[in-house]
């Protein structure tokens, strides 16, 4: 699932830096984009959007190691779905055609991630007239997902400390107790933070 | 279910983006029109909740752990309008942030987990919650049995969108998802029905159609999102109907249990290997094998009700106080 | 606003009670007045109401607005349609730093009262900038929240409030969770701005230090109000009241 919450921005001044975010929020799409259109089994096509991005990502500056780290992560999900693509005709084209493009792929948004904070993306969305809920929706989550990773994690430890019963069952019973608690509180905590948007102004 | 770059053909993608559009375009559109101010940060922190909700480990067998997929949950805890926005919202960060799930295949992933999956799972909750008399025995026999349809359902589309793109053949994906899925969603009934039950033993108002506001979801708009379902089934599986044996036969059926997708997606699904031995017919015995499949997911979902809420401690979910609802408390 | 009255007080507390839904009764007949520059500390044991007293200064309660305000600022009574007004002039600082610091970036939640009041562009930067300038963060415009010690938090909290340039301060237990140097440059801090303060806290070394008057509820009244130095030496109120004579005190000989 997630491996390792720590945001991906690595503060640099590097060119690839000071680009505007929405030039790289764009040229991030637009090779994911290309890349998905190139035919299968282009494998010229494939080397070269491998060069141009080996060429951003020195470009950047940022250490290979810490762009190298999530590529070599394996969602068990695509495994799965990439091993069962072997089972047609024609299997070892596919499967090596996915590989090739997922990386790419994914080493395009591990380099924009990197090198563009996520808040300057959210503030382009914004301009893009995406609408303010999601907006605003995708801020809060960004704002307190390590708020409550963090709360989550007390109040499971807390409960682990206190069980000595073993069991899938107690273990599950738990886990869930703790995540409805989380969401009382989180409940509690929405209604703190529309009352401090309030006390400041907050004009829908 | 993140489907990652590269897995989805191009044509497959826009569709899933066309079709993630309209639903997330409906329930902001929705939102916009029904959800208060004051419940507008709800939407935000609850997506960072379902979020860490979705890490916390569940032992499996072994070393392997399951975890909360929190589409169903999220729906009713906050309505199915707002689950929507969450869902997606949980989804666009994993794919901008963490590069979990692709960004051309956002579409279908939005598609898949933040539409296809809060909607059916709120449909099947609200109907079974309705029909057993809206307690909350009625509301978790609801939860689990929409959180296993849900996670059944979605598996569906994703299945169907990879069988589209060339990417795995669809008389190996569609069984191989379907079947795992069917074994995965028992796990996220579960673990949905447990966390409803502990918020309802603390707080059993937050519960209430009022709080939650889908109250304010009319079955106008559940038949709306319903048809877009539907559609998006449709777009990705019916295709596939013609490689069965009973050709036009096949079609019919699928068609038409397509439009009831929000009932009973796993009675649409063609598991070959699970056909029920004795019948003839390939196409009648993996609908009833499908069927079996939801009917035994119902009585699961049943039995863990009773499980939580034993007899005697029956009664309505208590309405939260005020028309307004309590204040804010600072503390 | 009515401006050029010379003796209108900053704030003035008549007769103010509050119930909440479920009927617990948060305040029951509190009144007093803070003058314009005071720097009043609100003391009293857990659930006298100070909080919810808080809450009252600029609108957050109650949920219905009663017709007759109990609470006036500036004269001007709270309620509406004066509320966008009063929030601009009352500050509020909330008790957990992360319910009121929602942004991601240290720059947009302090930019955020500023914006809601209609300020745009350089000036926005530049208030944001000084902002955080006079509570000692300058250069921490694009940290996220997260990666904040509590201590600073409170502080970009306080900067949000110095941004909108409010002229009251009511501040619910800005030192609790503080370590003792993040407490000594709280205090210093508090002590320079020329705002009026009223100060809701547990910590009466702090109050002792920033608050020359104090006022103590204790279940929903005011129960004492007058000299700081005076009210917490005197024993017996303090102890019949949850609280206990301050060690600051205890070492110092009376004026």
């Amino acid at each position: 699932m997630h491996h390792g919450l720590s945001d991906p921005y690595q503060p640099g001044s590097s060119p690839v830096h000071r680009l505007a975010p929405a030039v790289k929020l764009a040229a991030a799409s637009g090779f994911v984009f290309a890349v998905v259109l190139l035919p299968r089994g282009t494998w010229p096509a494939y080397a070269a959007a491998a060069l141009a991005l080996v060429a951003a990502a020195a470009a950047s500056r940022v250490p290979l190691r810490r762009l190298g780290a999530r590529l070599l992560v394996v969602e068990p999900f695509a495994l799965g779905v990439a091993g069962l693509s072997l089972l047609q005709r024609g299997g070892v084209v596919v499967f090596l055609a996915l590989l090739a493009k997922s990386t790419l792929c994914l080493a395009s948004i591990v380099l924009l991630g990197a090198t563009t904070r996520f808040s300057d993306i959210l503030q382009t969305l914004a301009r893009l007239r995406v609408p303010s809920l999601l907006v605003t929706t995708l801020a809060l989550l960004y704002r307190y997902l390590y708020v409550l990773v963090e709360e989550m994690g007390r109040m499971h430890r807390a409960r682990r400390s206190r069980t000595f019963v073993r069991g899938r069952w107690f273990a599950w019973r738990s886990s869930a107790t703790v995540i409805g608690h989380l969401f009382l509180r989180t409940s509690e905590r929405a209604e703190r933070i529309y009352a401090a948007m309030c006390a400041r102004g907050w004009k829908t | 279910m993140h489907i990652p770059d590269g897995f989805l053909d191009a044509r497959t993608a826009l569709a899933g983006g066309a079709l993630a559009a309209a639903g997330l375009g409906l329930a902001l559109r929705g939102a916009r029109r029904t959800l208060p101010d004051r419940r507008v940060p709800l939407v935000g922190v609850a997506a960072a909740f379902i979020f860490a909700a979705q890490m916390l480990n569940f032992p499996v067998a072994g070393g392997t752990s399951g975890h909360l997929i929190g589409a169903t949950l999220a729906a009713v805890l906050v309505g199915p309008t707002a689950a929507v926005v969450v869902m997606s919202s949980v989804l666009i960060l994993q794919a901008l942030l963490f590069a979990d799930g692709g960004l051309t295949a956002l579409g279908a992933n939005i598609f898949n987990m933040a539409v296809v999956a809060p909607l059916v799972g709120y449909a099947a909750y609200r109907g079974v919650s309705r029909l057993w008399g809206g307690d909350l025995r009625a509301r978790l026999t609801g939860a689990a049995f929409g959180a296993w349809c849900s996670t059944v359902a979605a598996s569906v589309a994703c299945a169907g969108q990879l069988g589209a793109s060339g990417t795995v053949a669809w008389d190996v994906v569609f069984p191989a998802m379907t079947g795992i899925h069917m074994v995965i969603g028992v796990g996220e009934a579960l673990i949905t029905t447990l966390v409803v039950a502990a918020v309802a033993g603390a707080r059993p108002e937050l519960l209430d159609d009022r709080t939650t506001g889908a109250g304010r979801v009319g079955d106008r708009t559940m038949v709306g999102y319903g048809a877009l379902v539907a559609l998006g089934l449709a777009v990705f599986v019916a295709p596939f109907a013609s490689t069965w044996p009973d050709g036009l036969e096949m079609v019919a059926e699928r068609l038409g249990f397509a439009e009831r997708a929000s009932e009973s997606p796993a009675a649409s699904s063609p598991l070959a290997d699970y056909a029920v031995a004795g019948i003839a017919s390939p196409a009648a015995s993996t609908a009833v094998a499908g069927a079996s499949g939801t009917v035994v997911a119902f009585v699961l979902a049943y039995g863990l009700a009773r499980l939580l809420v034993p007899r005697g401690a029956r009664g309505p979910i208590p309405r939260a106080g005020g028309a307004h609802g309590s204040a804010p408390r600072p503390v | 606003m009515r401006e050029g009255v010379e003796d209108v007080d900053a704030l003035e507390i008549r007769h103010l009670a509050y119930r909440y839904a479920d009927g617990t009764e948060a305040l029951r007949d509190v009144s007093f007045s803070v003058a314009e520059g005071d720097r009043v500390g609100l003391i009293g044991p857990n659930g006298a109401g100070k909080s919810t007293l808080l809450w009252h200064l600029n609108g957050l309660l109650p949920d219905h607005p009663a017709r007759e305000a109990a609470v006036r600022v500036f004269g001007t009574p709270v309620a509406e349609p004066h509320l966008p007004a009063i929030r601009a002039q009352v500050g509020l600082l909330f008790q957990d730093p992360d319910d009121q610091l929602f942004c991601p970036t240290v720059w947009e939640d302090v930019a955020f009262g500023p914006q809601q009041l209609g300020r745009q562009g350089p000036e926005l930067s530049a208030r944001v900038r000084d902002a955080l300038q006079r509570v000692g963060l300058a250069g921490f415009e694009d940290r996220h929240p997260s990666r904040l010690s509590h201590g600073e938090k409170r502080r970009v909290c306080l900067a949000g409030l110095l941004a909108c340039e409010a002229r009251i301060l009511a501040l619910d237990e800005p030192s609790s969770g503080l370590d003792p140097r993040g407490r000594r440059e709280l205090v210093g801090l508090l002590k320079t701005l020329p705002v009026t303060q009223i100060i809701a806290t547990h910590d009466l070394e702090l109050v002792v230090e920033v608050c020359p008057r104090v006022v103590v509820l204790d279940g929903g009244v005011v129960v004492a109000e007058g000299p700081t130095v005076q009210i917490l030496n005197d024993e017996a109120l303090m102890l019949a009241h949850g609280l206990e004579r301050p060690h600051i005190l205890r070492h110092r000989h009376p004026h």
